[in-house]
């Protein structure tokens, strides 16, 4: 709160959202403040935003669960037949048998002690492993994404950061990407390019007004337009200039846009010096003016402007300085003027991308600002209704304003935005913006960054109308339309929709509007708030779509923490939105990195990881279950506790850990063919059936095994311990052999783990072997002495490995997937650029001189229209004629 | 009007301008590792390693499997099966009674040498259907009790058969308690043919598991009757039929050493074979045999091995045959880009 001197006892002083410190705000411009504190702990506004984050749950972890809950279905049935059968098997035989010494009557229990010692010994079905070794990978998954070199931001040097840990295998199944526009896919750089001052346009032909040659001309030979517009530019703010020790000066704003503003106005000659109270200094040609501000009438977003009452020093005149959109400055000018010129250049700015403001002006009488400063101080200090009061009375002095003109401030795209989005786009990930921004600008933005397919392929249709019933009948015939397009052709459809149409679209045509969002790959919504952003990935994550939210400011905080994975750009709105997110990265382009090769080789990874993890516990389990039918269905383990405890925890964990640096594509190839990313948003290598043929594998081993090791190890050889020992080999060699095949790339650590591993087992059984009081005593080097052992083990691995072989062979070679084709590509050195790679190559590269220079690009996105409000009526699939309000341009 | 220079502008700490760094983070250190950049050997399934692979394993096993089969046939086996035969036909309808009574069960059977028996020659008994893995029976042993003199009270995992009335039973459990107690004496042309009964267990067991200062007590003294006595002045480390019977089996049909034959037995050799028929198998119908083996390099006779190996090699080979075939017939270019889905409806999806 700043009150200024002189303190009057009766003065009533507004207090009001602005004399608020928020929470973590910097102190500028005083040494101290002092206050009440109010909202603290959790009533702060970062208290209420923060909600109740959701523990994210991976589509992976989901899918590993339901194998999970199947495999425990699974177990109970193994222990209730086997428990049944070793209680009949008892009754009809184990009785008989003398020296097992059943008692004539058990205890009551007796029925549930066989099933019991089954139950523990099938526990080891479902690897507890599992969880520390995805733990153990997820997190290394995080720390690749934390490490990457190629994901630093080289401008600020921010690096990109995994905050949970949890949740990378996602990333390569994300369908959805709902993006904020302003500092995602913008610099949020504002840059002043492109006025129009009655009726003149600056800076059409360079593309930057402040090196036009008439527009300095004007300032110097101070046209008097120019001068007033300038003026503007540099009063109507909040702006405060900082000079530094040198004499330069800096400016501190609240927005962008009007440090934008004044800066190019400092660049044009109109330099505001100095901000003392409420004096201002201006500084034009070097000639100093001084005016005093009396009245700031603040910005609201329903207003949408904002004016200065100022009284010019030396004269003592009376001006009020307004800028703001066009829709809220245009209505409000003086009767007879013109203001078609203005509207016109709104439009064609807008059309490039431009955000644009109309500043205005009008001199004041005394007596007509004496009246009204009374009125406005009160406004300012009722207590009820305030905000509307005071926009009343504001509303009574900004009316017969006079336009100065049209400035038009350019947010450039940010680097690699249209490739990113293309390449992303070609992976079959649906994409939607989400702005605050006004429809014509989103739509240029979107256009301008590969959001939609040029003219003949895309079509966007508009979602508008101001009533329930106007939006419900435009949404029919946008439903409609993308329905025929969605089932004859390949048309790449986009739908627009305004936050009004969507409050109507979400409350009363919720179904229409998800069929709709279902159908259509690529929207816009504009004019959304920040619930609205939320609502929509809730709508989209309802479709059981897996969404990522990408956005750098406050206002998506709340999409980003809705979406099942939330990016935030550490951008220039501050860190909300990144310390909100699951991830953080420097700038858009990176999230193409982030998708393809982190979540993709996430994914890969982990469903590998997991279903051999299935796999291993399955197959020393199956043996147990096989060796209970020639123990008498008893429940006898065949091993001892030590091997079963190494087995899962050591033996078959440690190599497969490894598989976290397996990669089964490079880089390169991912990003040239980033269609590859389907198999993992259809999670084609972690499903039911893949995890069948897992589970058939370690049923076949588990056979071949068995049935080798108790025929090859009969008779005389059939000592327990033996036996045992033989077994756990056979399944530790070819596990060796199953982790080897299905390895893509061997770097030294996985020769090391897997290689490693084996003679690694040999090594700890050996020093058990040696310790007299293990139950194990000799048997290791007993059995290492036998040449029948040896033979037995090469049995084992090829009778295990060569079907296995042969099938991957024949699948890999006659009916080979799309990760086969391109390995083979890859690594035989064949043509990797295919036919479909090439075009769009060419195309991104175009659209990126369209993105330098938005002025210069040609038809793909100026001349292409969608159905405008105008004609919404007839032939949405025909290229549609030229939208009357769209289609002015006069460059 | 120039109030001096604004207090506390923070510069970069704010909102507008700041293109300076906000966190000023470390750039991640590079390393190949952390780039996963790694050098990489990347193969994959070309026609001429997998047909290749197959070749080579069938080239491997199919003389293996031979040389398998040849050492098993080396092996000359005398099988008998006896437990019907020793009881005599009168009493056959109640055998577990006769097993039981006190009567005499001295039993003669003939052995026929099919071909020349190069010493030592195995002798080992047979049991079939017998489930010395059962999970009762395993457990019920003491390792502690067996190995030291101390541990006599250790007794508690050998339930049922621990304790008597005159104090715990070394060696306890029902393992112990069940030995097999069939005798075995040969002659050949009426000259006794010695059978060596040392070292026929683990010399590891002898030394480490059983102790030498361990002497049965209270053994077979209990209400039932299980299997064999043993001699109460010989310590368990020299009690090897114990030992080896200890030694429990992992399947329910199981040879045990009984002793070895240290002389060569010649082909058509008549062996006349006195043998106690104590055992009682009669309760659950199982099959007791006498065995009488040669070893190989191999182990005992066991075609399972060489058989497994030639089937294992010969489908290798058909195999590798059919890849080829298929490969020659139908080549299929690797990698044709053509394949590509989206290759092949180019508008994509």
């Amino acid at each position: 709160m700043r009150l200024f001197p002189p303190f009057l006892d009766n003065d009533i002083f507004p207090l009001t959202i602005k004399n608020t410190l928020l929470q973590s705000c910097y102190l500028r411009n005083t040494e101290w403040a002092c206050g009440v504190a109010v909202y603290t702990g959790n009533q702060t506004k970062l208290g209420m935003c923060r909600g109740i984050a959701e523990p994210k749950l991976t589509a992976v972890d989901a899918m590993v669960d339901k194998l999970t809950g199947a495999i425990f279905v699974f177990q109970i049935v193994v222990v209730i037949v086997l428990g049944i059968a070793g209680n009949v098997f008892k009754d009809k035989v184990g009785r008989k048998l003398w020296y097992v010494q059943y008692p004539k009557e058990g205890p009551w229990y007796e029925l549930l002690v066989i099933p019991l010692r089954f139950e523990l010994l099938c526990s080891i079905m479902i690897p507890i492993s599992i969880k520390v070794s995805l733990d153990l990978a997820k997190s290394l998954y995080a720390k690749f994404i934390d490490w990457d070199v190629e994901m630093v931001d080289p401008e600020t040097g921010i690096r990109s950061n995994a905050a949970n840990q949890a949740i990378s295998e996602d990333l390569g199944q994300v369908e959805y990407i709902l993006t904020d526009k302003t500092g995602t896919l913008t610099e949020n750089q504002m840059i002043f390019k492109r006025c129009c001052i009655s009726g003149r346009f600056y800076g059409n032909e360079s593309g930057d007004a402040l090196t036009d040659a008439q527009l300095l001309n004007a300032v110097s030979t101070g046209s008097a337009d120019v001068i007033l517009f300038l003026k503007v530019m540099a009063i109507c703010n909040t702006v405060i200039p900082v000079r530094s020790k040198s004499g330069t000066i800096s400016y501190k704003a609240l927005s962008q846009d009007e440090e934008a503003l004044v800066c190019a106005a400092a660049r044009l000659r109109m330099v505001l010096e100095n901000k003392n109270g409420n004096i201002l200094d201006i500084n034009l040609n070097a000639s100093p003016l001084r005016y005093e501000v009396l009245d700031t009438l603040e910005f609201t977003s329903d207003r949408k402007r904002m004016s200065v009452v100022v009284r010019e020093c030396q004269s003592g005149e009376l001006f009020i300085l307004s800028k703001g959109a066009d829709e809220t400055i245009l209505p409000l000018t003086y009767s007879g003027q013109q203001v078609r010129t203005f509207a016109e250049a709104v439009e064609q700015y807008a059309q490039m991308g431009l955000r644009t403001l109309c500043l205005a002006w009008r001199k004041l009488e005394e007596d007509e600002y004496q009246e009204w400063t009374s009125m406005f101080k009160e406004a300012n200090s009722t207590l009820v209704d305030r905000e509307r009061r005071v926009a009343e009375v504001c509303q009574r002095l900004e009316r017969d304003f006079e336009i100065l003109g049209v400035a038009a401030i350019e947010d450039r795209l940010q680097e690699g935005v249209p490739e990113t989005i293309e390449t992303l786009r070609k992976a079959g990930i649906n994409f939607w913006m989400l702005t605050g921004d006004k429809m014509s600008t989103a739509i240029q933005i979107a256009l301008s960054c590969n959001f939609v397919s040029p003219e003949p392929k895309g079509q966007l249709l508009i979602i508008d109308g101001k009533t329930e019933d106007e939006v419900c009948r435009s949404l029919e015939r946008v439903l409609l339309t993308t329905r025929i397009t969605e089932s004859e052709s390949k048309q790449d459809v986009a739908f627009v929709v305004d936050g009004w149409a969507l409050e109507i679209a979400l409350k009363h045509y919720r179904k229409p509007f998800t069929e709709l969002a279902i159908l259509s790959r690529t929207a816009i919504c504009c004019r959304v708030t920040p619930s609205q952003k939320a609502q929509l990935v809730e709508l989209l994550k309802l479709c059981d779509y897996r969404t990522l939210a990408i956005g750098d400011g406050g206002n998506d905080v709340r999409m980003i923490q809705q979406a099942d994975i939330g990016v935030g750009i550490s951008g220039r709105e501050g860190l909300q939105a990144a310390r909100a997110a699951d991830y953080s990265i420097g700038k858009f382009r990176f999230l193409k990195r982030l998708i393809l090769v982190h979540g993709r080789y996430s994914y890969n990874r982990t469903a590998f990881l997991s279903q051999y993890s299935f796999y291993k516990s399955l197959l020393i389990c199956f043996i147990q279950i096989f060796f209970s039918f020639i123990s008498g269905v008893s429940g006898t383990s065949l091993f001892n506790t030590v091997s079963l405890m190494a087995y899962n925890v050591f033996y078959t964990s440690v190599p497969v850990l490894f598989s976290v640096l397996d990669k089964d594509l490079s880089e390169r190839t991912v990003m040239q063919h980033p269609q590859i990313l389907f198999d993992c948003q259809s999670g084609r290598l972690l499903n039911p059936s893949t995890f069948a043929g897992w589970f058939g594998r370690s049923l076949f081993h588990a056979i071949v095994v068995f049935v080798i090791t108790i025929h090859s190890y009969a008779f005389e050889k059939s000592e327990m311990e033996e036996v045992a020992m033989v077994v756990v080999s056979g399944c530790i060699w070819l596990q060796a052999f199953v982790v080897a095949l299905e390895t893509n790339s061997f770097t030294i650590f996985q020769h090391l783990a897997i290689w490693g591993n084996l003679v690694a087992f040999y090594a700890i059984n050996w020093i058990v072997s040696s310790i007299p009081t293990s139950g194990m005593y000799t048997t290791m080097f007993r059995l290492c002495e036998q040449p029948s052992y040896w033979i037995t083990m090469i049995l084992i691995v090829a009778t295990g490995m060569c079907p296995v072989l042969a099938l991957k062979y024949l699948r890999y070679t006659y009916r080979p997937s799309r990760i086969n084709i391109l390995q083979q590509l890859e690594r035989l050195g064949g043509p990797i650029q295919s036919s479909g790679i090439i075009e769009p190559k060419s195309r991104s590269s175009l659209d990126t001189d369209s993105v330098h220079e938005p002025l210069l690009s040609e038809s793909p996105s100026a001349t292409r229209r969608s159905v405008g409000p105008a004609q919404r009526s007839d032939s949405f699939r025909s290229q549609s004629p030229p939208d009357s309000t769209h289609t002015r341009k006069d460059n | 009007m120039n109030s001096g220079t604004p207090s506390s502008s923070a510069a970069g700490a704010g909102s507008a301008d700041s293109t300076a760094p906000r966190r000023n983070s470390k750039r991640p250190k590079y390393s190949r590792f952390t780039q996963q950049e790694l050098p990489a050997c990347k193969p994959i399934l070309t026609p001429k390693w997998v047909i290749g692979t197959f070749l080579l394993v069938s080239v491997i096993f199919i003389p293996i499997g031979v040389v398998s089969l040849f050492a098993s046939r080396d092996v000359v086996e005398i099988v008998d099966r006896y437990e019907t035969d020793c009881i005599p036909e009168a009493l056959r309808n109640d055998k577990v009674g006769f097993i039981q009574s006190n009567q005499n069960k001295t039993c003669q059977r003939t052995l026929r040498v099919p071909k020349n028996m190069k010493q030592p020659i195995y002798v080992y008994y047979q049991l079939d259907n017998f489930y010395q893995n059962h999970r009762r029976y395993v457990k019920s042993r003491s390792d502690q009790q067996l190995r030291n003199n101390g541990s006599l009270q250790d007794t508690s995992p050998c339930k049922p058969e621990d304790n008597t009335a005159s104090g715990p039973i070394v060696p306890c459990g029902l393992i112990a308690w069940s030995l097999f107690n069939d005798t075995y004496g040969f002659t050949r042309n009426n000259q006794q043919l010695n059978v060596n009964k040392r070292d026929i267990s683990w010399k590891s067991d002898r030394e480490h598991k059983f102790g030498k200062n361990v002497f049965p007590r209270n053994f077979q003294n209990g209400t039932l009757k299980g299997g064999a006595t043993l001699k109460p002045d010989v310590p368990l480390s020299e009690q090897e039929d114990l030992i080896v019977w200890m030694r429990t089996a992992a399947l329910p049909t199981f040879r045990k050493l009984y002793g070895k034959i240290e002389v060569d037995l010649q082909r058509d050799d008549v062996i006349n074979v006195t043998l106690e028929n104590n055992y009682n198998t009669y309760s659950f119908s199982g099959k007791k045999k006498l065995v009488l083996s040669t070893t190989s390099w191999l182990g005992g006779k066991n075609d399972f091995v060489g058989i497994a190996y030639l089937t294992v090699g010969g489908l290798c080979f058909f195999l590798a045959l059919v890849f080829l075939l298929i490969y020659l017939i139908k080549p299929r270019q690797l990698g044709d880009p053509s394949y590509l889905s989206w290759n092949r409806n180019p508008s994509g999806h």
